[in-house]
């Protein structure tokens, strides 16, 4: 990137006399794909956009593009000029936020903004020559350079890295799943994660088959953070609960989970994919979610909170143009960890259940009951006798995830950070961290076929 | 744009790449989405930028550039050579013989939907916004798009193709709620509207101002309804779930890039294997699909796909038995049949993977009341509501925005939480009837995913609806 997102931003804001706000954002990453160990897809990517909203009385218009010269940036001004002239006054619009200050969290890294396509392809090859089962993922990493200019006074950029490598170890009949992801390039070990999905991989050959019904069960990181990010969708975000769609409207202030659970969102953590400010410029707060079983709330958009009243404001949760349709949404949730030493701890409290690596392909059945679909992945097997038993195939599971996390049997000490971004769009990495969790309550609703390729 | 890729392909084959292509494109969306009442989003967008893809000592390489100017070309050219060279192939990466191709092709359109003013588009929104309201109706959605891609593809092998493709959209969704009973409702698919390649005519013929009414009526009975019972039996679906059937348990499994299992670390394989081709039974003798990149107003519809393949159009389930598979040049040489022909990418900075195209289940005869007629207990739905499916595409869950139960061959009361359940050839192969012609229609997939670095890609599945027998239904947490 030869020029800042700021001084891109900026140069954007010049071309309008309106009101107006400028989110820039630049790109540059590369990410090498395998499949059965040989590399068939690697992309590398050179972007900036620039996304403008003019603002007139309560008239409201975006316009976004691409190209970054002086004509293209008057251009986008006008666009955005017309599209706020075409709408209608809205007295919902809580006008263009204030400057105010946004901490440094952290997040970038100059060894691995500075890695090159060689270097990426390194990571790869160095996942492949470590499994002795064939492997499916890609190693990538990416630098990114966000930027916000408003005519208010904002100016704010944050740059940040991010790396990661992801595993599917596979042949006929078995397969395991590993993954690891952090700001730092050195945080990520390709090898490591290719071993322990081969690792899952070997053992989960002759799968077996179990009948439907509900069944104990122990799921790892990966398999939680999933059904978190599912259920954040209706249940965390303001816009949920003001369109009630939200398994929290109606119960912020009551016991919704099993008592070992808390959720926040920290972009500041630094564990996690640390960010500064959200899409409006609004400074990242930290939101408790759930403290010790009790729903305490969800976060908020200045535009969402204007529109719940009762005193709500933002916490720094505005999405991006092209993520709307949510709402705000959390991006750095984190379950506190349990005092379970293990997964094979976990496994003992369960005694007789179900072993759950990860989840494929989620549907939200009903969002007001927190219903959510599923198939199991990469990594199923039985528990039986308090250990870690047969592997077992592929498994259909319905649950209500406020069902499942009333029901915990524990959390293991330790927490994982796991990827939630699948590198649509625009690059904006972020995770959710939580340890593995044992439930009472996992409802398995059908079979499916067995693991591998 | 054409000698920008001319000038990337002729630099990456000096660098020593044996094959390349390039990809400018040019592209621009409007986007407007009110909400009860107001404006949520009212967006003019544009993307421009190049895509070069190369082969290397038997390695693919591919880069991107936002810049479509000789600085931009040369550098996405001698950037994906060099990831190729460090990615390092295993010999030979042989690629379907294809003649060059010199060609174009635009979106027919009678209204061009850029002609028509952001006002416009937002007046029509909140037109339909105001007909839905209703005192049980909490929220109030409606949108408008329009899209239009300007791309060349150029390639080392001669081919020069320059197309224009046009997309046209709109729709509205509803939500009531009362008593801790949440319930949506959509016209004419849920949350994204319906789109296809065409001119904003396609959006005048929608008309959802018309059907909002009775969205929002529906989404207040549905507070009310019963829940759908949890049994096995006759199961009709609309052309609307039918089509998302298609999509997930016909369409992905039969790309032949997952059956190969280059998609296994995101969307998954297949249950399907390179020699069931031909063989397999997928489904009943009613069962019969088609994979065609000509179908008039489909959002698979072109000239050309992303290869410089031209559009043909493919049998792929024909009778109930497996006769095609979507393909790449690459996975057409490996299976040893065909060119390949659905490789499509998403804008000018994803490399092409194989995609749908359009994917029709062919039309049966008879209308859904003849359908219905021939039920004495089972189970009508409607409207696309959730989806789930393994990442072999065997065993699926899919819910709809409402049914209604089947007494006696007639309608009967109205059911909430509709869902269903099976594995996918046991499915197909209690498929006992698809009405007919007149009632066959194209819908439009806007946000199917695939890929890492992921991708959208636009779709269409021409359907009608279909009756199923001794389906599980009613599928409970």
């Amino acid at each position: 990137m030869t020029t800042g997102a700021l001084d891109v931003a900026r140069a954007a804001l010049a071309m309008t006399d309106d009101e107006a706000d400028v989110v820039a954002q630049a790109e540059s990453s590369g990410l090498a794909r395998f499949a059965n160990s040989e590399v068939h897809q690697p992309t590398l990517i050179e972007n900036t956009t620039v996304t403008m909203r003019v603002v007139r009385g309560n008239r409201v218009g975006v316009a976004q593009t691409n190209r970054i010269d002086e004509t293209g940036l008057a251009a986008v001004a006008a666009r955005a000029t017309d599209a706020a002239e075409s709408a209608p006054d809205d007295p919902g619009f809580p006008g263009l936020p204030r400057p105010a200050e946004a901490a440094q969290p952290g997040g970038y890294d100059e060894a691995t903004a500075a890695l090159t396509p060689e270097d990426q392809a390194r990571r790869a090859t160095a996942a492949i020559a470590a499994a002795d089962v064939p492997v499916y993922g890609f190693f990538t990493s990416g630098v990114t350079d966000l930027a916000i200019a408003s005519s208010t006074g904002i100016e704010l950029e944050q740059r940040f890295t991010d790396a990661m490598t992801l595993v599917v170890a596979a042949d006929e009949g078995r397969s395991g799943y590993a993954e690891a992801v952090a700001a730092r390039d050195a945080d990520v070990d390709p090898a490591a994660v290719a071993r322990e999905a081969a690792e899952k991989a070997v053992r989960t050959a002759d799968a077996a088959t179990i009948a439907p019904g509900a069944y104990a069960a122990v799921l790892e990181p990966y398999a939680i953070a999933e059904l978190l990010q599912n259920f954040a969708y209706d249940s965390f975000g303001g816009l949920g609960l003001v369109e009630e769609r939200s398994y929290f409207a109606g119960r912020i202030g009551e016991r919704v989970f099993d008592e070992r659970m808390t959720i926040v969102d920290d972009a500041a953590d630094a564990r996690g994919l640390p960010k500064a400010f959200d899409y409006e410029g609004v400074p990242k707060q930290r939101v408790e979610l759930v403290v010790d079983g009790v729903a305490r709330g969800v976060v908020w958009d200045r535009a969402s909170a204007r529109r719940a009243g009762g005193g709500h404001v933002t916490t720094g949760h505005a999405p991006a143009q092209d993520d709307l349709f949510f709402g705000p949404l959390p991006q750095a949730l984190a379950v506190s960890p349990g005092d379970a030493e293990s997964v094979d701890d976990l496994a003992a409290r369960v005694g007789d259940g179900l072993y759950v690596t990860r989840l494929h392909y989620l549907g939200v059945v009903h969002p007001r009951e927190g219903v959510i679909t599923g198939m199991t992945r990469d990594g199923t097997f039985r528990i039986r006798d308090g250990k870690i038993a047969e592997p077992l195939v592929n498994l259909r599971f319905t649950v209500a995830v406020p069902e499942l996390l009333r029901e915990v049997l524990g959390l293991t000490r330790d927490a994982k950070l796991v990827n939630s971004s699948a590198f649509y769009g625009a690059r904006y990495p972020y995770g959710i961290r939580t340890p593995a969790l044992a439930t009472s309550r996992f409802n398995v609703t059908g079979i499916g076929g067995g693991p591998g390729i | 744009m054409r000698e920008l890729c001319l000038l990337a392909v002729d630099t990456a084959t000096s660098a020593g790449a044996e094959y390349a292509d390039a990809r400018a494109v040019v592209s621009r969306q409007q986007h407007v989405t009110t909400k009860n009442g107001s404006i949520e989003q009212i967006a003019d967008s544009e993307s421009e930028g190049i895509g070069v893809r190369v082969l290397v000592a038997g390695a693919w390489g591919f880069a991107s550039d936002r810049r479509l100017s000789d600085e931009g070309a040369r550098a996405a050219a001698l950037r994906a050579c060099a990831f190729a060279r460090a990615v390092g192939g295993r010999g030979r990466r042989p690629l379907a013989p294809l003649e060059a191709h010199s060609g174009t092709y635009r979106t027919p359109v009678e209204i061009d939907p850029f002609s028509v003013s952001l006002a416009d588009k937002v007046e029509l929104c909140l037109r339909a916004d105001e007909a839905m309201k209703s005192p049980a109706v909490i929220m109030r959605q409606a949108l408008a798009r329009a899209s239009r891609e300007h791309k060349i593809f150029v390639s080392s092998e001669g081919s020069d193709v320059e197309q224009e493709t046009i997309e046209s959209g709109a729709g509205i969704d509803c939500a009531a709620a009362g008593d801790g009973v949440y319930q949506t409702r959509s016209y004419p698919s849920a949350s994204v509207g319906m789109t296809q390649q065409a001119g904003w005519e396609f959006v005048q013929a929608l008309d959802v101002e018309r059907e909002a009414p009775r969205v929002a009526e529906q989404a207040a009975a549905l507070l009310t309804a019963d829940a759908c019972p949890a049994k096995v039996t006759t199961l009709v679906v609309d052309g609307d779930q039918a089509a998302l059937q298609v999509h997930e348990s016909v369409g992905h499994p039969t790309e032949l890039d997952r059956v190969y299992g280059t998609e296994a670390s995101y969307a998954g394989t297949s249950f399907l294997k390179p020699d069931d081709l031909g063989r397999l039974r997928y489904g009943s003798k009613q069962m019969n699909v088609t994979a065609d990149p000509t179908t008039p107003r489909g959002l698979g519809t072109f000239g050309f796909d992303d290869e410089g393949v031209a559009a043909a159009r493919q049998a792929i389930v024909e009778a109930g038995v497996l006769t095609g598979f979507l393909a790449s040049r690459e996975t057409a040489a490996r299976i040893g049949t065909g060119s390949g022909g659905s490789m499509r990418a998403d804008g000018w900075n994803r490399m092409p993977l194989v995609r749908m195209t359009n994917l029709h289940l062919e039309p049966g005869e008879g209308t859904l009341d003849d359908l219905l007629a021939d039920v004495t207990d089972g189970v009508y739905m409607e409207t696309n509501k959730s989806w789930s499916i393994d990442d072999k595409r065997l065993n699926f869950q899919f819910g709809t925005q409402v049914a209604w139960e089947i007494k006696n061959g007639r309608r009967g009361r109205m059911l909430r939480d509709a869902t269903y359940t099976g594995i996918t050839p046991e499915f197909w192969g209690s498929l006992d009837a698809v009405a007919g012609r007149d009632s066959w229609e194209m819908y439009g997939i806007t946000n199917c995913g695939k890929g890492q670095p992921g991708q959208g890609a636009h779709v269409s599945h021409g359907a009608a609806p279909a009756r199923f027998r001794d389906v599980q239904v009613g599928v409970r947490a």
